[in-house]
């Protein structure tokens, strides 16, 4: 008899028919972990702006104090905020297993959702219509690539919701689909901590 | 979850949405950013002071979405969550800020004949 099968279960490592871990905590801490590499590449956005938020790197065109409206930024700012407080109130209807309350929630967040990129898009058609582009210089690239990343973010967020709202009514809480609504829950709050980054220090740094 | 039980409901994760921590979380949030706003508009501080304060209002903020809204703590359902998240931050922290550092460094003593030439002071 082999040492490790001599072990109580407590004590084994592993053992070749232990219980399955549990599949909902397994994954949402799989994707936890994709959108802390998600944050790095966000940290790598904010090093290049830190560097290039210089008045060298506005090649004479305008800086950041010109392109940003801090009040603006703001109504954003709550608008974001917002639609993550309709998620997450969509999941205290998932707790009460109420599939109306879920897709209310959902559908709120979506509309708020759609309401914060199309300011984000209305902010950027007037800066292009004065002729501020992102290829005018280094300092406007990183700007428009900075806050499009956010951006791209937030529409990929909405599609998903889109496809989990109508998961939710078509196929029910199965444990595939409350995995899913979890995990995009992580990744919308997780766009309502990085606009907290953008807001401070891209528009209220910017604005000073 | 056991793997045994089968309601996805029960999970922990879905039994720890609180309404009362995310409308807590949503406001102290709104209330930070809307003080460094304030902060911002009225342009009576100096640049550092002024950084440092927002720079704090922006961590509280981060730490009240951390705890209120991703509900992390040292449950058995969210440490290694919170364990991953406190690894990663000075990756975060240290990156934007090493290469901020460097490059603050590096134009005064790289750029200043540039800088006579455009005219610009620092």
């Amino acid at each position: 008899m082999s040492r490790t099968e001599t072990l109580t279960p407590a004590h084994r490592l592993w053992a070749r028919h232990h219980p399955e871990p549990d599949p909902i905590a397994m994954k949402t801490l799989g994707f936890w972990l994709y959108m802390l590499s998600d944050a790095l590449i966000f940290a790598g956005l904010f090093a290049a702006y830190a560097v290039l938020d210089h008045k060298f790197n506005a090649a004479g065109g305008p800086q950041i104090k010109n392109v940003v409206h801090p009040l603006e930024a703001f109504v954003q700012t709550v608008v974001v905020f917002t639609s993550v407080l309709a998620y997450s109130l969509a999941m205290v209807g998932l707790k009460a297993r109420n599939r109306m309350f879920v897709l209310a929630g959902l559908l709120s967040a979506f509309v708020l959702g759609g309401v914060f990129l199309g300011l984000e898009i209305n902010d950027f058609a007037t800066l292009v219509a004065h002729g501020i582009t992102p290829e005018r210089s280094g300092l406007m690239s990183i700007f428009f690539v900075l806050i499009a990343t956010h951006g791209l973010h937030m529409a990929f967020g909405m599609l998903w919701m889109a496809v989990m709202m109508a998961q939710v009514a078509l196929k029910g809480f199965t444990t595939e689909v409350v995995t899913r609504l979890l995990n995009l829950r992580l990744f919308w709050v997780f766009q309502a901590s990085i606009w907290v980054c953008m807001f401070v220090f891209v528009y209220l740094n910017g604005a000073f | 979850m056991s793997a045994h039980e089968a309601d996805p409901l029960d999970h922990p994760e879905v039994r720890h949405a609180s309404p009362l921590a995310y409308v807590s979380g949503y406001l102290l949030s709104v209330i930070f950013m809307a003080i460094a706003l304030l902060l911002t508009l009225r342009h009576t501080m100096h640049y550092l002071n002024f950084i440092i304060a927002v720079s704090i209002l922006a961590g509280l903020a981060l730490l009240a979405q951390a705890l209120l809204m991703f509900r992390l703590d040292l449950s058995k359902s969210q440490q290694w969550k919170t364990f991953s998240l406190i690894l990663v931050l000075p990756l975060f922290v240290l990156s934007i800020g090493l290469t901020g550092w460097m490059f603050h460094t590096l134009y005064p003593r790289t750029m200043m004949h540039f800088m006579q030439v455009q005219g610009a002071d620092m």
